[in-house]
């Protein structure tokens, strides 16, 4: 997870408390919830200029804030996404 | 002068489309007397009667191109002129029938920009059917199976089945549902309360299945607020708006559309009520002096006469935040103030008018009237939390300094 990720992510997580955000760290636990999740996607594509492919907007994409930014450093480097058919993901 | 178009964030189906109506660029300012958006709205409401019902009043808009002109491009998935939305507010509110001025500003702020998701040859007709004034368009969230305040646990279900769509459930307090063409309902394709389970379904009325009644309400009676049912309708998947799991963040992009216009419309109608109060103050008489000239009274109309000029400032403050900065949650605080606000100043209004504002159409009722604007899209308490939840952004910048 690069810096701007976490940047753009922790103000969202009203929960977290100081210390480093892990990629197991549980979204939902830190205080996001659904509709805040809407918010955070706006701010994820603002930030990267990008637009989530439709195969990532699930609930196991936004579990986690490593499952997050898989699918984040997927469309910005051109790789199929956690989510990609195939992968297994939910 | 400041820029008060409003680009919701960027979607990747906001694209204007061939073959939609209305698609020339409407010039920004007026170009001579009478030729700009203020004179084309005064010739479009000037000739209907006073007891004009929203399906006249749309068609009017329509017809006079006062519907396309709300959008830069002519296009519903054009940025939003939020001037020229607030003047069509009060214009319309100046009318005094609150339930038309619902039914449009529903279509205006959200539906139609929701519609302009839609690809496909099939929703373009419904876009340029409305945009024109040919039919009206209901928006269909709140469900019959959970509180509007709680989107995410709605029941009504699309499914897809032998390559149709399935929709079953209900809707209910649906502004526009009776007498609109087309029915933008929002439900669950996944189980779950994650906001990318949900899909919007385009509806035409008249599909087998859907049942239309009226809400038990004599409020905002020209509305044509209803409760819808879905059962066993079927219809084929070009009838799906937007991308896959996107429905519930398409709605929020449009939202602070819709919360600027009710601002806009809660000023013009509380200005609107302060004028008649303050009429009928100067006309009634008690121990020999106008009422107007008790010192009690005076305060009290001042004190609703501040609230509404902080609001006014505050849709200013609010409208710049959102179009520079597209930060929602500014949004939400202006619905937040709008509830609290308007409440309070047309409740008192009520009570200076003393047994006046009983009449048929009298301030009491306009109150009652008004209560949808802390309800509807959003009910004050919810927008509350969401105030709380964003605590440290509005602390941050009150406490700054240039």
């Amino acid at each position: 997870m690069d810096e701007r990720f976490t940047a753009v992510l922790l103000p969202f997580l009203k929960f977290h408390t100081d210390g480093p955000l892990e990629p197991e760290s549980d979204l939902r636990g830190l205080g996001l919830d659904s509709m805040q999740a809407i918010d955070l996607l706006f701010a994820i594509e603002d930030a990267y200029g990008i637009s989530l492919p439709d195969e990532a907007m699930n609930d196991t994409t936004f579990a986690t804030a490593g499952n997050l930014w898989k699918e984040v450093s997927a469309v910005l480097t051109g790789q199929p996404g956690a989510a990609a058919p195939g992968t297994g993901a939910a | 002068m400041s820029d008060t178009r409003y680009a919701p964030p960027p979607g990747p189906d906001t694209q204007a489309r061939p073959g939609d109506a209305n698609t020339t660029p409407v010039p920004d300012a007026p170009d001579a007397p009478g030729t700009g958006f203020a004179g084309r709205l005064r010739r479009a409401l000037e000739p209907l009667p006073d007891d004009a019902g929203a399906a006249d009043v749309w068609r009017a808009l329509g017809r006079g191109g006062i519907t396309a002109a709300l959008y830069a491009s002519g296009h519903p998935a054009g940025p939003v002129e939020l001037d020229r939305l607030g003047a069509l507010l009060a214009a319309l509110d100046a009318r005094g029938d609150n339930g038309v001025t619902l039914s449009v500003l529903v279509q205006t702020a959200s539906a139609l920009p929701l519609l302009a998701n839609a690809p496909g040859e099939r929703c373009a007709t419904a876009r340029a059917r409305v945009l024109a004034g040919d039919a009206r368009v209901a928006l269909a969230a709140t469900d019959e199976g959970a509180p509007g305040s709680d989107l995410t646990a709605l029941t009504t279900r699309v499914a897809v089945r032998g390559g149709q769509l399935a929709l079953d459930g209900g809707k209910r307090w649906i502004t526009n549902a009776l007498g609109a063409g087309y029915l933008l309902v929002l439900a669950r394709q996944r189980p779950g309360r994650h906001f990318t389970g949900f899909s919007w379904v385009l509806v035409p009325a008249d599909t087998p299945g859907v049942t239309v009644t009226p809400a038990d309400t004599s409020l905002l009676a020209r509305s044509g607020t209803g409760h819808l049912r879905f059962d066993g309708v079927r219809l084929t998947p070009d009838h799906m708006v937007g991308r896959p799991g996107r429905a519930l963040a398409d709605f929020a992009r449009h939202m602070a559309t819709e919360r600027i216009a009710g601002a806009y419309w809660a000023v013009a109608l509380t200005s609107r009520v302060l004028r008649a109060t303050q009429d009928r103050l100067a006309h009634r008489v008690a121990d020999g002096r106008p009422l107007w000239q008790n010192p009690v009274v005076r305060r009290d109309f001042a004190a609703c006469l501040v609230r509404v000029t902080q609001l006014r400032a505050l849709l200013d403050t609010v409208t710049r935040r959102v179009t520079a900065d597209r930060d929602l949650a500014w949004a939400g605080l202006l619905k937040a103030a709008v509830g609290l606000e308007a409440d309070a100043v047309l409740s008192r209004c009520a009570e200076l008018q003393g047994a006046d504002g009983m009449a048929a159409d009298g301030a009491h009722r306009i109150r009652a009237e008004a209560a949808v604007l802390g309800i509807g899209g959003g009910a004050t308490d919810l927008m509350l939390a969401q105030v709380a939840d964003r605590a440290e952004t509005f602390l941050d910048v009150l406490g700054a300094h240039p």
